[in-house]
């Protein structure tokens, strides 16, 4: 297993971010890391379902299925795709990242895995009743309506820019 | 059994949601990993292997980008920015909510409920709109980003979202004070903001 020099940077600065805090003050250190810990403990399902997810991902979706769907080739309505998977798509932003990774990986455009990370995190069919509950029904549906038509727009200024 | 009888109230709800974005996902990757093992348990094993090994090639990057976490979490203080936003109205207040939008971490049942209150305390539409946008970043996530998409795709992507989270939050805005039954909510935003949108690239 080779060591990924990246995490052992980050972990180095993550840890003088904790070491500094420390300094000013133990209690807040100690705060934080309780904070990361039981986020990190509450996401350990999570995260092993994802990652068992990039690997069904990987063994049994074809890439041609991929490129149909979410390929460069299928233009505005792979945009779309991507966004409504995302919609629907239900689990915290970090999980999205590796899907989003596997999916760019088996030749999906570039824009449409931007549209489907960004309608993963701005919409939530899921969480819509309880957005709506907060916030108004009037209110919930514009917002993610308009979160879904930005998804798509932001993909595109993705694939127009790189 | 106490509870029971609530099963509308807020909390309850809080509950259900939050059980379904997070453990959703579990048990729908459980039940195609027995369906991958009756049709073709040689591949199931070797997807289980290739989740593996990815996990295991970034997992100090997660443990890291949860540090991060923790840290924004003792450093943000969630309450008086919140206090700050409601107060002032104006273009830079809607940037400086998506500023903090980027750094706002916490599941949706803690965040909905603390923009409830931003709003309450009298900050427009824009203002929680441009923020909930501007969640999408996930500033600390970008360690995780950058790993599994590259950090062209992490930069851009982040800029776009971060301008369109602006913008989303005085359309958002406009479009509340055109179909809204409330005459009073015209007075919270008098400003008129361009809702022909351009799409930006």
């Amino acid at each position: 297993m080779p060591i990924d020099p990246t995490g052992v940077v980050l972990i180095t600065l993550v840890g003088a971010g904790y070491a500094a805090t420390r300094y000013r003050s133990a209690a807040k250190a100690r705060q934080a890391a309780r904070i990361a810990r039981k986020s990190l403990l509450g996401m350990l399902p999570t995260f092993a379902a994802v990652f068992g997810l990039v690997g069904l991902f990987q063994v049994f979706v074809p890439a041609s299925l991929v490129e149909r769907w979410l390929g460069a080739a299928a233009g505005p309505s792979s945009l779309l795709v991507g966004a409504v998977l995302g919609s629907v798509a239900a689990g915290p932003p970090a999980a999205a990242f590796p899907i989003a990774g596997s999916l760019l990986g088996a030749g999906a455009w570039m824009a449409a895995v931007a549209a489907f990370i960004v309608s993963w995190v701005l919409v939530g069919v899921v969480s819509l009743p309880f957005e709506g509950r907060v916030f108004g029904w009037r209110y919930a549906l514009m917002r993610n309506g308009t979160c879904f038509l930005f998804a798509m727009v932001i993909g595109l200024g993705m694939g127009w820019l790189l | 059994m106490k509870g029971q009888t609530e099963s509308l109230q807020p909390r309850r709800l809080t509950q259900i949601v939050g059980f379904l974005r997070r453990e959703g996902l579990v048990v729908v990757v459980a039940g195609l990993y027995l369906w991958a093992f009756v049709a073709d348990r040689h591949s199931a094993l070797r997807a289980l292997a290739t989740g593996g090994r990815v996990f295991l090639s970034v997992v100090l990057i997660i443990v890291a980008v949860f540090g991060i976490l923790g840290l924004f979490q003792v450093w943000v203080d969630k309450k008086k920015v919140a206090a700050r936003l409601g107060e002032r109205a104006g273009v830079g207040t809607v940037v400086l909510s998506a500023a903090f939008g980027t750094v706002l971490v916490g599941p949706v049942y803690v965040v909905f409920p603390l923009l409830k209150a931003v709003r309450e305390h009298g900050a427009r539409w824009a203002v929680v709109t441009a923020i909930l946008a501007a969640w999408a970043v996930k500033i600390p996530m970008v360690p995780l980003e950058v790993e599994f998409l590259g950090w062209r795709f992490a930069l851009v992507r982040t800029v776009l979202t971060f301008a369109g989270a602006v913008v989303m939050g005085l359309l958002v805005e406009r479009m509340m004070i055109w179909w809204s039954p409330d005459p009073r909510q015209i007075q919270i935003s008098a400003e008129g903001v361009g809702a022909a949108e351009e799409p930006r690239g």
